[in-house]
């Protein structure tokens, strides 16, 4: 058991945002969560990396209890996220950026004295070298373009060498190319790295051509879970989400 | 990348050349001054160090503190109490003195850390209102608003020269050690907790705990600077605790340039300075220094030495494109 939920629910004042979801994510997998817009994605997967607290239920990672734990706290565990609405540091160069998370991760960062630039210079350029950033190490993070900032985004938490990656509309806002680009870097992470990838989409090319498992949320509650074939087949899915169209 | 090294290594030998003239010209700079400018330079150093201290604070972690001044203060009465009362060792004292604005520092702290941007810099300036208010009010153990006169160096350091020497020392160690720490991991880590937390909590950093540690590191520095300006000035006063002390700092990091290590130290000597020149035509300084904000934030928003680099580095781009 890499990941699981049990019975997780979430509150906002009478708004039930997430209702009972039990659900397990395996490890090795790319796992997507989708559903109509105010489904509970973001929600649930606020509840997995400790953005929010759950009104009850529980979180297991690696068969460790992790409900209450802050999100710092379940970071070093090996849960690492991005953010729908693109979370990197601007006044920062692409280089610094992902130093940053290299430096958190290898527990460096109360050391006073050395010299930041001297760590992990290998492992910081193959981070940038795999994401295709190395020619902007030098550019501060707000002069980059939308999908490359995504990119350092995915460069930044890769410095954690996270086991889980939890991925908030991975491609939001992305050119086809630049969402093309995206993808391939995801399954080259979840392959070379061995990751596992959970990821919220509302892109139904993308879900269906990475993912390897779908759960669908509707209005706070799974309705299916299953391989993307099942999923498409599920009358109640294609009810309440696909509309037919898939 | 080559080049690039090059480049950054003829920079830095061109950057720590300014450097190298700077120490030499304070070195050298008691031959030229008349005791009184001696004096404001003695002010000047020992308010910068104030000001890099806040700046850790303000300019690298990015919280706003309007209660340093508990700090310098704290600094400066540790010693003179000590000194005066119990006749205690120079040397150790300053030592307490740290370590009393330390400590407060990390009991502060750990309320003040829990908030972010004006809550923060409100909480303390609360916090350095109460201590000041203890400090003015509990006359039988601070002298309240008589202060604490007679406080003298030893002797080897009661001339002003030896004291400026003195001074310049400690200035450059805590410069040269806050200097290593913004560059360190730590940091590189209080920065990126600066421009953007949230991504560097899901970096599994502790935020509080970080912010509480630059905290405490800046109430240590503060504290020196109070605990070394006070046998120089031979008294303490309660004043060296209010709000007004603590804005210092403030205005010294927006004039110099906040975003930049030597910005604050720039902007308090040109505030210490100023001041004492000011005050031989007007007693309404505050007026003067106030205009003097005001167009430093219209027209050099990145304060003077922010507005300086960004010509220098201007130029560079010029010639290089030539």
């Amino acid at each position: 058991m890499f990941l699981q939920t049990q019975g997780i629910t979430k509150d906002f004042g009478k708004l039930r945002a997430v209702n009972n979801v039990t659900l397990e994510i395996e490890k090795g997998d790319i796992h997507a969560i989708i559903g109509p817009n105010g489904a509970g994605k973001s929600t649930y997967f606020n509840l997995i990396t400790g953005y929010h607290r759950a009104t009850s239920g529980k979180v297991l990672f690696k068969g460790k209890e992790i409900t209450t734990l802050p999100a710092y706290s379940r970071c070093k565990l090996g849960i690492t996220r991005s953010f729908q609405i693109t979370s990197i540091y601007p006044k920062l160069t692409v280089y610094e950026s992902v130093l940053m998370g290299l430096l958190a991760h290898r527990k460096v960062t109360l050391k006073f004295f050395s010299s930041a630039k001297k760590f992990f210079k290998e492992e910081v350029w193959r981070i940038l070298e795999d994401v295709g950033l190395s020619d902007q190490a030098n550019t501060l993070g707000d002069s980059i373009s939308h999908g490359d900032k995504k990119r350092l985004e995915l460069a930044i938490t890769l410095g954690t060498e996270p086991e889980l990656l939890c991925l908030d509309e991975p491609t939001c806002g992305m050119s086809p190319e630049e969402t093309d680009v995206a993808m391939g870097l995801i399954k080259k992470f979840s392959g070379e790295r061995g990751l596992t990838i959970l990821f919220t989409e509302h892109d139904m090319s993308v879900v269906f051509g990475i993912a390897k498992r779908i759960s669908v949320l509707h209005q706070g509650t799974l309705i299916a879970d299953g391989a993307p074939q099942e999923v498409r087949a599920s009358e109640e899915v294609q009810k309440v989400y696909l509309g037919g169209t898939a | 990348m080559v080049i690039n090294q090059i480049e950054q290594k003829e920079s830095t030998i061109k950057k720590n050349g300014w450097l190298i003239l700077l120490v030499i010209i304070f070195l050298i700079a008691p031959i030229f001054l008349t005791e009184f400018y001696l004096t404001v330079l003695c002010e000047a150093l020992v308010m910068s160090l104030f000001a890099l201290s806040f700046n850790l604070l303000f300019g690298y972690m990015g919280q706003l503190s309007f209660g340093q001044a508990a700090f310098y203060g704290l600094g400066g009465y540790t010693v003179a109490m000590l000194i005066m009362k119990i006749q205690f060792n120079f040397w150790l004292s300053i030592i307490a003195g740290i370590l009393v604005a330390s400590i407060i520092g990390l009991i502060v702290g750990y309320f003040c850390v829990r908030l972010r941007g004006i809550y923060f810099a409100v909480l303390t300036l609360a916090f350095g209102q109460l201590i000041f208010s203890v400090v003015f009010k509990w006359h039988d153990f601070t002298g309240g608003d008589d202060g604490i006169q007679g406080v003298f160096p030893p002797g080897f350091l009661k001339s002003p020269v030896a004291y400026y020497y003195f001074i310049l020392i400690v200035f450059l160690l805590s410069a040269f050690i806050l200097w290593k720490i913004i560059h360190s991991p730590f940091g590189q880590t209080i920065i990126s907790m600066r421009e953007n937390s949230e991504r560097t909590e899901f970096l599994g950093i502790n935020i509080a705990r970080y912010q509480l540690i630059t905290f405490v590191i800046a109430a240590a520095f503060a504290g020196l600077a109070g605990a070394i300006w006070v046998p120089f000035y031979r008294s303490v006063a309660p004043s060296y605790l209010t709000w007004i002390k603590s804005g210092e700092p403030v205005m010294a990091a927006i004039l110099g340039g906040p975003s930049l290590f030597w910005g604050p130290v720039l902007g308090m000597f040109i505030m210490t300075f100023f001041h004492s020149w000011v005050l031989g035509f007007t007693i309404y300084w505050p007026v003067v220094m106030g205009a003097l904000i005001l167009a430093v934030i219209f027209f050099l928003p990145g304060g003077i030495l922010g507005f300086i680099q960004e010509k220098v580095s201007q130029r560079k781009e010029m010639k290089n494109r030539e």
